[in-house]
């Protein structure tokens, strides 16, 4: 059964980052989809997007934030199912290894895809 | 290994499937949790597929003239409308949880629905006419 401390305290970061989300996914989607042309950056419209360090922080923020909130609410699903206590902890550890390896896979990608840009720009030198 | 699945609490999931309990507190439910499970699923697969960015222009570009095209554009229109749901419902689940609005949820859900109604209609619009 679930520790209600522990609930309580799931639902107040699903909350807080739920509330932080209304505000970075308006600016993602809307920075994305409806300033950008034809609704989506080509690669060069990217690298300038990318070029604002400000624009990097808020997608980072909006990373985290987007997967501490998923990884709750895919736990706090799994709980629905009715898991016994042992099972409710390994779902936990599971879900913060997922959680993490998802943060470093986005913040890797910003890295590789700013790399991919040097390269370009290497090769059309 | 044994998941063990007391019967109280095997209903609980259950209980997502049952028409005749598809009342308006258990559809904001239901709706709350089948599109939490839709926006995971997209987040993994945008995540996916922002990785063919590292490809550079030669791989991105074609993609993004893919992406423009009607079917995927509806399927933004989609996104926005799980978005909205779950984004809209989530307030109202905060706003009670803190003792807003207890009294009046029905009324409540059935308001942010209608404003999340009014933003889809303006975003698809915006999505397919620019």
């Amino acid at each position: 059964m679930q520790n209600p401390k522990r609930s309580t305290l799931g639902w107040f970061w699903q909350a807080v980052t739920g509330a932080l989300l209304l505000l970075l996914l308006g600016v993602h989607f809307i920075a994305h989809h409806f300033i950008a042309a034809g609704g989506l950056r080509d690669f060069n419209q990217v690298i300038a997007y990318l070029g604002n360090p400000i624009i990097i922080a808020l997608e980072l923020a909006f990373l985290v934030a987007v997967t501490i909130h998923a990884m709750l609410g895919a736990r706090s699903i799994l709980f629905d199912l009715g898991l016994s206590a042992q099972w409710e902890r390994r779902v936990t550890r599971g879900l913060t290894v997922v959680g993490v390896i998802t943060v470093l896979y986005g913040i890797w990608l910003i890295y590789a895809i700013l790399g991919a840009n040097s390269a370009v720009a290497f090769w059309a030198r | 290994m044994k998941l063990s699945l007391p019967e109280n609490q095997k209903l609980r999931f259950l209980r997502w499937f049952d028409f005749r309990s598809w009342r308006v507190g258990m559809l904001a439910y239901i709706l709350n949790r089948v599109t939490a499970i839709g926006l995971v699923v997209y987040l993994y697969l945008h995540l996916v597929v922002l990785s063919i960015l590292t490809g550079g222009p030669t791989q991105w570009d074609p993609f993004v003239a893919l992406a423009r095209s009607p079917f995927f554009l509806a399927l933004d229109v989609i996104l926005l409308a799980g978005i909205l749901i779950h984004g809209l419902n989530g307030v109202r689940v905060t706003l009670t949880g803190v003792g807003v609005g207890v009294g009046a949820q029905k009324t409540l859900f059935a308001a942010l629905m209608l404003v999340g109604a009014v933003l889809l209609l303006a975003g698809a619009w915006k999505i397919f006419m620019g």
